[in-house]
Formats: C-alpha cells, structure tokens, sequence
C-alpha cells in the first residue's frame, strides 16, 4: 500500500466550531428571536386510535393573546413522507384531519404571545374523538381482524423486504448444526440535547423561512414545500447549529410543520419548541424488532446457511421506518461471509408513535441478534468466540452476492488486536466476563427512494484574494463534526491551512445540495464532493504557478501548507497566497471558483464503502441483585483513514454510552400506547459515573472510493454494544439474555431459572 | 400576577428588573438578559443544561425562581472568561474534544468549574459532572478535559 | 427462457426471482393478481415467515410457472 503523508489528516485539530460552542455563543434554533416573533404549540391526541368527530377552536381563538388556531382542515390536507418515489409510503399528514393513529398525533397547533398563552389555549380547545380499538404489538395488528390503522395497508402490513443469495435450503441441509433463536429488541429514544424546535417566517412576497434544528435541510426544504404546496425555492431552510440529531432530525417534523402553516396563516415569525415530553412520546424512536434466527454450521465453525426473519412495530406512519427493514436484513449478515441467506422483513403498523431512523438504523439490533447467537454457537461447538468469527469474517475484495463489494476490510487485524487484549486480560476474578461482537455499517447510502434530482452531494469554494477559502457545503453539522472534516479535506486537498477555511453550511439559500447528515455518508460522499471543488481550484491555481515558475514540463506541482513547489524539487516553489493573488488579476478580477459533486454508480445496493470493526466489553454481574456494572470496553475499529483523531475517538466513545444504554438501561415500556417514562427522570440514559474506561485502537486501511481513503465512523460503532454486553452476561454467568434491554430483573430471572433446571 | 423587583448581579453586571414572581431563573437569564449561552434540556431538573454558578455554587436555574436568588451572585458561561479569552478549562475543552453538538457544554462548564474551584484535588471527577447529561460524547472526552486542568496541565494557559 | 411478471411486464430469470419481485413490490395492483388466483397474498407471506422452508415463494413460483407469461432469451 502507498504510504501518504499528509499535513492536515490525521492531526487532531480543534473542532472548527468548538470556541462559538464553549462560549455559549453558538446560536440553536432554541436561541433564536425574531421581531414580532410569536410562541406555537400542539394540541396532541390522548387516544391511541380514533376518529376526530369534530373540533372546536372558538374558546381557545377567544383567549387574549391568541393570535391563531389551526387544524388539519386548515391545511390542504397532503400526505407526506420521505420515501417519496412510493406513494403509499407517503403516509402521514403530520396533522390529522380525520383519525389519529397514535397517542401524541398532532390535531390542532395555536399561535399565542407568550408560551404560556398558548399552553393554556391548547386547554380550550374541544375535540371530539370516537375511540377505537387499538393494535399495540406487531404480532397481533399483522393477525386477521386486527384493528386497521390504514385503508390501504390489509393486516397492517407497511413494507415488506426479501433479500437472498445462495442455497439456503442445500446450506442447511450440509450444516452438522443448526440453532434457532428468537430475539426481541426494544425501542430507544434518540433524547437529542435539544428537543425537535423551529422558527416559522412567512413573508408577503410569498416566501417562507424556516430556522430548525435538523440532520438534512435540504430534505426539510422540499417536503415543506410539497406539504404546504410552495415552490421548492421559495421555501429557505436554515440550520447553523443543532444540538444532536442520531436520525431524529432529518424527516419533516411537528414543530416544523404547525409554525410554518401558522406564520403562513399570520404573516409573522413563529417559533415552537417541543417540550421533553412531548419529544419523549412524540417524535420517533427506533424501531422495536422480533427477530427469528436459523443458522447452520459446520462442526469446525463455518457458516453455511443462515435465514432471518423479522417483524417490525413499526408504529403509526412509515417515515423511515421502510430503511431500517431494509438495513436490518442486510446487516443482519454482516460483517461475515454466509454462503447462503435469506431474509424476510415486515413492517407492522401499530398504534404507537411512528418508528424510524436511529444511529445504526436498523443494525444495532440485528447486530445484537447475530452476536448473540455466534456466541451460543460457539459454546455449544466449544470453538473460542474469537476463532469462530475470524473463520468467518469478510476480507478485502469480497462481494455479498447482488448485495455489495467489500474493499478495504480490516475485520482480520481488529480481531487480532480484540484478541491479544482479552489475551492480557488473564484470569477474571468470579462473576466477571468479556463479551465481544464485531460489526460493521456502511458509509452513506446509494439507494434514493427520496427520489432527489441532484447528486447526493455537492460542494462549491471560492478563493479570495486573501487566499481565503470559502467553502459552501450542504452537509449538515449536528455535533459529529462534519464541519471540522470537510475544512480538513478542503485544506488538505489544496494544499492549505484549516484556519483558511471559512466554511458555510446550513442554509439552502446559499449552501449546495446533500443529502444530509444520516446513514454515515458526510465523510465519504460530502468529502468526496468536497476534493473534487478544491482538487479543481487547485489545478487553476496550479495553472498560473506553472506559468510563473516556468519548470522543465517533466516536473509537476503540489501545494503543501500554502507553499506551491515542484514535487520533485520542494525548495523550489511560490507562496499560495501570492500565486492566489496574481491569479485573480489573470482572471480578469474573478475569484477562483470551483464546484465539486459526488453521486454513488454501480457500487451495489447499499453503500460504496463499509466500516469494520471489533468491540470487547468487561462486565461484573452481581449475582444477588442482577446488576451490570461495565469495566473496559475496548474497540478495534477500522474507519479507513482517520481525518480527525479527536472526532473518531469522541464518536466512538459516545456511540458506547447511547448503544450500552440500550443494551441495558433504556426503554420504553408502553401501556396500550401510552409511553410510561417520558421524561428524563424515569428514561435511564447513562450517566458519566457509569460509563466505563473505553479503549480505542485504530485499524487503518486505505478504502479506494472515499476521501483521502476514508469511511464512515460514526454511526457503525452503535451497533456491537448490546451484543458484546449480553455476551459479557453470557460468559459471566451461563446465562444469555435475547430480550433488550438486560434489566437486572431479567439477569435475576434467568439466573433462577438456570439454578432450577 | 403582579410584578416584583429583583436584584441580580449577572457576570459582574448588576441589574434591577421587574419580573413576574413565576417566572424561572433560566428564562430571566435567556429572555430578559439574552444570555442564551445557558440552555434547557428538559423541565424536571434532570439534564443539567441550564447550570450556573449561583454565588459560586453549581445550581440548575430551571430549578429555582429568579424571585428566590433576589441579591445573589450569578455566573453563565457568557461570564467565564472576559473578553477574547478563554479560561483553562475552556483551553482543555477544546483540546480535548469535549463537546459535540455543543448543547449540554455550557451546563458542563458551570459544574465543572464549580467542581474545580471546590476540590481541585478530588480523584472522583465523575461525581461533579454527574448531574449533567451529554448525548454526544460519552462523557470520558469531558472527565479528560477536567482532569488536565484538575492536575495542573494549563496552569499558565488562561488566556 | 425467462418469466414475465404479469403485471409490471418486468422480465426474470425463473419464477422464484419472479415470485420475490411480486412480493418485494407488494402494491395493489400485485395483490389483486395473487388474490385472483385463489391464494391470499397475506396469508402466503405469513406461511413465508412464520414456517420454515421457503414455503410461501415456492407456492406463488408453481402460480407464476403456470400463469406467467414465458419469454425468450434476447
């Protein structure tokens, strides 16, 4: 492999937003006031299933300080959705005109003075529900006579997903073992920081701005305009900085939506802020599964046949919930080489809050799946869980057939690195064990069931006389550092220093088209789009210097910390900043501008490039009280090439907590419905005096179709957590949990039940 | 309900202001003194992203009425450093990698700085933050951060 | 010899390709056709799910090798 120095990747620069956010200066949509601003809020159903008989907003329009009451019949009564090449996808009119499908369903939204004007409003208005039966779990709204949520979905059936290779059936029957297991995996709420919030201006000319917190404003601009039948431009979106997002932000939303049709209706700006609660049990969540496993092995460990089944609680809508179906099949799979497999998903409407995107979306819990039962295969073939994983494991050039091209791989060295440390580990003191679980994600998705017109990602960057890069991007920076990445990959590209980058983003009024920042695809898609503009700027700029340095024609240029030189003679070179300068004058006094543009082609059907790696999880088990207490986790994590140490060791610490809070402290139990813990109190998320020491050991390889060799490293660490924790259980105690999250009621329950047996 | 005078000294400014006797500390701080630099999370006192220094000590301003604190001392994270400059901690928090969406990082300032001025010495850095909730980080980039500054490490790097 | 969906006129290699693509695309208009042919197209689904052995696609592939329309190889 060609070893490549570079002066910008790979160094731990300083978050390029980092001094706005330790200020207190950084402006969320929360911060935002506008002159003559005024406070929304929602009227949300208390029924699970119904239908509205009839609303009346008269008391409520009557309240002093009430500026506006809508309901789904001031609307024009759209569906929207975001899998938008599928009409019948597009599912959900955001507010209900004439049923409610869910307790938290939106029906009426009013426009006050002040907060507290309009939460007393919310109080006057009367709704007339006729309540209906409801259908809560997915295995009983699939059965016959089971309440319908939608006319056109027989037995609740959403979506459906089949994927497979091989010959399952011949697989089997060669297999010296085969297990089935069944699994259930929870839901999680996304708890971003900042709950779901945005600001509404409509102005006569036609024009609507909207200020939110969101992953896509790009996605947030169109399904407006559709919803509220605006010219797609004539709708601006911005978004400069949002407090978190893990997939919750990048499909239209409640606040959204109500503050846009009530600054329509008014002609003044409108802000609404989703309270805790009502981001608890309002906003999606990820997508509770059941899954069926079979697989059978040979007697040595390797894979032969595997069959998965799936049904999903896919909650009142579609949203993104059709993905996740998708994901989960084809991850359930990964990171290993199965000869054959086959895989059967539905998604079930229920009467709950919608369920969707989710860090990891859909694979956390088939990876929770999968780990688990190799573990109890291993056990019962007495192969150690490390060898029967590398006999498996994917490798450079594999191809999952009809599925994918694996390139760089370094699933082989991070199990090797896993191994040697649980290796230094020795003897475990009683009632303590290590758990691992390799895994994998992919680094952005090709699939474009949004059905957009532009390519995935685009980037365009304007030298200033100065040499002052401005870089215009569209992707979106929710915290994960996507900002940072791309004035790396800009710098690094043309050759200059990150604090020459004056990056714009946020904003669809000047910022190009992407995707957004979901299904890990900024780094590799938007840092493609990124070199291309600055590899193009460049070679302008490298024009001019030619000329001026006039070299024999054999020798070429390069640009490294803003000194452009002759490759093979470094010494001989000009300063950027003053070749920047006389280029602009050549130009006839344009500035240096370039556009660069990334859209995956024939790279299968998921994603160009996939992350790998292996994660160990170090965990006491109290055999009296059931209590997990995590000591090490230690991960092998193999993103390509690192562009920024501090955002991958800061992803990949943070993906632990929120992926071990689902393996076993989050939930969300509900009743017929009704969400039982919606609130910060009785939501168990992980504090820091829980987290454990995390160990991070970077495994570089070169991956040919990202930048500089990148991929995504992000969101693929969600999924190892639950499975290398239920596996630490498991070699702790004999006992393996298949229900998430493992409470320590469930570890008691199994431990009696093993001491019974 | 009737207004009433209160008496606050914010970041070493002092203000009378007559405010409504329900209204929280928080929404004085943001919407009557535009120091928006202090957030909110949630309304149940659980999230930590509304902590301040209030006479020195780490309070979450959701959790008290600003009628409470008439006369007292509030520091936000506005206050921390003056002008251009950054405190040590601020120093560490960057260098460390110690936010990401940037939501919680004010509240986490004020609990760490609090916990710093307290017990400089203390080993359990967890418990100071423990009332503060990060969805981005995982927390361990943050306890790096406090720790430096904890053991000395940007002793003349207050700028 | 390839299979024509009867439906969207897409053309397969054998009729359990044939069978997934009925049931991957799974709109109305697909249903209709299933139904027609005296099998319910939930009910094969589920068979597809809940029982082993592949049993719903094979059902729907002995329809499709009836029903469908055979094409030559171009």
């Amino acid at each position: 492999m060609k070893k490549h120095t570079y002066t910008v990747i790979n160094t731990p620069i300083h978050n390029i937003d980092g001094i706005a956010k330790i200020t207190g200066r950084a402006e969320y949509t929360f911060d935002i006031t506008l002159p003559r601003m005024l406070h929304g809020k929602i009227l949300r159903s208390p029924y699970p299933h119904g239908e509205i008989i009839h609303i009346d907003t008269s008391k409520a329009e009557r309240l002093k300080g009430v500026k506006a009451v809508l309901t789904g019949k001031d609307t024009l009564g759209r569906k929207q959705g975001i899998w938008r090449r599928f009409k019948e996808l597009c599912d959900e009119e955001i507010l209900a005109r004439d049923k409610v499908r869910y307790i938290g369903e939106p029906v009426a939204t009013v426009a006050a003075v002040d907060e507290d004007t309009a939460e007393e409003a919310l109080d006057l208005i009367e709704v007339e529900y006729n309540a209906l039966p409801g259908a809560f779990e997915p295995l009983e709204a699939i059965k016959e006579g089971a309440p319908q949520l939608h006319e056109h979905a027989e037995r609740n059936i959403n979506v459906t997903r089949h994927i497979e290779w091989g010959d399952v059936d011949e697989g089997f029957k060669k297999a010296d073992y085969v297990r089935e297991d069944w699994f259930r995996c929870s839901s999680q709420a996304h708890v971003c920081m900042e709950t779901h919030c945005a600001v509404a201006d409509y102005t006569p000319e036609g024009k609507l701005t909207v200020y939110t917190s969101t992953q896509s404003h790009y996605y947030i601009k169109v399904l407006l305009a559709e919803i509220l039948g605006l010219r797609e431009n004539d709708v601006r979106v911005i978004s400069r900085y949002t407090g978190g997002g893990f997939g919750s932000k990048f499909e239209l939303d409640s606040a959204q939506f109500c503050c846009s049709i009530l600054s329509m209706k008014l002609c003044q700006p409108v802000k609404i802020v989703l309270t805790r609660e009502e981001e608890f049990s309002a906003t999606k969540r990820r997508t509770p599964m059941f899954y069926y496993i079979r697989s059978g092995v040979k007697k040595d460990g390797a894979f032969l046949a595997k069959e998965a089944r799936v049904f999903t609680e896919g909650g009142a809508y579609t949203a993104m919930g059709a993905t996740a179906l998708y994901l989960t099949g084809f991850f359930q799979s990964f990171p290993y080489v199965w000869p054959s497999y086959r895989y059967d998903g539905y998604r079930v409407y229920t009467n709950t809050a919608p369920t969707s995107a989710m860090r990891g979306f859909g694979a956390p819990q088939a990876t929770f799946c999968a780990e688990t039962q190799i573990d109890l295969i291993a056990d019962e073939l007495g192969i150690d869980p490390i060898d029967i994983r590398r006999k498996n494991a994917m490798y450079p050039g594999y191809e999952v057939p009809g599925q994918a091209t694996i390139q760089s791989c370094g699933l082989g060295q991070c199990l090797d690195k896993i191994d040697d440390w649980i290796k230094s580990r020795g003897k475990l003191p009683p009632n303590r064990g290590i758990g691992v679980s390799a895994y994998g994600f992919m680094s952005g998705g090709i699939f474009n069931w949004f059905d957009t017109p532009y390519a995935f990602s685009s980037a365009v960057l304007q030298i200033n006389i100065d040499g002052k890069v401005d870089l215009f991007v569209g992707s979106q920076d929710m915290g994960q550092g996507s900002n940072t990445t791309m004035a790396m990959i800009c710098a690094e590209e043309l050759g200059v220093k990150v604090e020459d980058i004056r990056l714009h983003m946020g904003d669809t009024e000047t910022c190009p088209v992407d995707l957004g920042a979901w299904g890990s695809r900024e780094t590799l898609m938007q840092g493609n789009a990124v070199k291309m503009a600055a590899s193009k700027a460049k070679q302008q700029i490298l024009e001019f210097a030619t000329a001026k340095l006039a070299p024999n024609i054999v020798y070429d240029l390069d640009i490294k910390d803003g000194w452009i030189h002759l490759i093979a003679r470094p010494e001989r070179g000009l300063s950027f900043y003053d070749v920047v300068k006389e280029a602009i004058r050549g130009k006839d006094g344009q500035p240096i501008i370039a556009r660069g543009h990334y859209t995956p082609h024939r790279k299968g059907m998921i994603s160009p490039a996939y992350s790998f790696g292996v994660q160990a999880i170090e965990a006491d088990v109290n055999p009296d009280t059931g209590k997990i207490t995590l000591k090490n986790c230690v991960t092998a994590h193999d993103c390509g090439q690192v562009i920024n140490p501090l955002g991958v060791e800061g992803q990949l610490e943070g993906a632990i907590a929120m992926a071990a809070g689902y393996g076993f402290t989050e939930d969300l139990p509900m009743d017929e419905g009704k969400i039982l813990n919606p609130n910060l109190v009785d939501y168990m998320l992980l504090r820091a005096t829980e987290m454990p020491e995390t160990k991070v050991m970077e495994v570089e390889t070169y991956e040919p179709e990202g930048p500089f060799g990148a991929k995504e490293a992000g969101e693929g660490l969600t999924n190892p957590t639950a499975g290398a924790l239920g596996n630490a259980v498991f070699h702790a105690t004999g006992i393996s949990i298949k229900n998430l999250p493992i409470t320590p009621e469930k570890v008691l329950n199994a431990l009696k039940e093993k001491k019974n047996k | 309900m009737k207004k009433k005078l209160v008496h606050l000294t914010v970041n070493e400014e002092y203000h009378e202001l007559y405010i409504s006797p329900r209204k929280l500390l928080v929404e004085i701080l943001r919407d009557e003194l535009d120091l928006t630099g202090t957030k909110r999370g949630c309304s149940t006192g659980s999230c930590g992203a509304c902590t301040i220094l209030l006479d020195g000590a780490a309070v979450k301003s959701c959790s008290v009425l600003a009628v409470q604190v008439d006369g007292a001392k509030v520091t936000t994270v506005e206050g921390l450093a003056d002008g251009a400059g950054l405190t040590p901690l601020q120093l560490s928090f960057l260098d460390h990698g110690a936010f990401q969406c940037g939501f919680c990082t004010s509240g986490m300032l004020m609990s760490a700085t609090a916990f710093l001025n307290e017990d400089p010495v203390s080993e359990d850095i967890k418990k100071g933050i423990q009332g503060n909730i990060c969805r981005c980080t995982g927390y361990n980039s943050i306890l790096r951060a406090i720790r430096a500054v904890a053991e000395g490490k940007y002793e003349d790097e207050g700028r | 010899m390839s299979y024509q969906c009867p439906v969207c006129e897409k053309i397969w290699p054998d009729t359990m390709e044939l069978a997934r693509h009925v049931f991957g695309v799974g709109d109305q208009t697909h249903k209709d056709w299933v139904n027609s042919k005296g099998v319910n197209f939930i009910e094969l689904l589920l068979i597809q799910t809940m029982e082993p052995g592949n049993k719903g696609y094979k059902t729907l592939a002995e329809i499709l090798e009836r029903d469908a329309k055979k094409v030559e190889e171009s």
